[in-house]
């Protein structure tokens, strides 16, 4: 097994998504059969976020890739040669 | 049929599918809550396979074994090398 660190991390990513599909599911398709009046409801946003909230989790995750290629090719320039 | 072709048939017939459901294309009035429930499944069925992602790489890294023997020894070897190398000339 590994140890320290890596062990925290590693199960820490794993609560984290179980935590996270827990909620998303309970959100999208448990929450359609409850009744609209009862108190569960409160704890989820409107149905339209659950699509809109990753979507825009996508877009930014993009950026980062984006800028992080972006900046390590600039840093990576070499002048050209001038023969 | 290639791999490719097989794929590109399934996510179709899938995704024909979910849009008929979606947008009650063949009028076929199904319970309300389940039309709640269809429209938001492409996503959904990526935010699963997300964290299930996630959670494989996860647990791969907390459950991967070190292998001591194997550091000590390699830190000998790298130590070894260097000096090997210092002697012969190579600036560090």
């Amino acid at each position: 097994m590994a140890t320290g660190a890596d062990q925290a991390v590693g199960f820490g990513l794993v609560g984290f998504s179980l935590l996270l599909f827990t909620y998303y599911t309970i959100w999208v398709i448990v929450l359609p059969f409850v009744d609209s009046d009862h108190v569960i409801h409160s704890y989820f946003l409107p149905r339209e976020y659950s699509v809109i909230l990753p979507g825009v989790a996508a877009l930014i995750l993009l950026l980062f890739v984006g800028t992080f290629i972006g900046v390590v090719t600039w840093k990576n320039r070499k002048p050209k040669k001038s023969d | 049929m290639t791999k490719l072709l097989e794929w590109l048939l399934g996510v179709s017939l899938i995704g024909m599918a979910w849009g008929l459901v979606t947008f009650d294309l063949l009028d076929l009035q199904l319970p309300p809550q389940y039309r709640e429930l269809a429209w938001p499944m492409p996503v959904y069925l990526l935010v699963a396979f997300g964290c299930y992602s996630l959670a494989t790489v996860g647990y791969r890294v907390a459950t991967f074994n070190d292998c001591e023997d194997a550091a000590k020894e390699l830190q000998a070897q790298i130590k070894a090398a260097k000096a090997d190398l210092k002697k012969k000339g190579l600036k560090m």
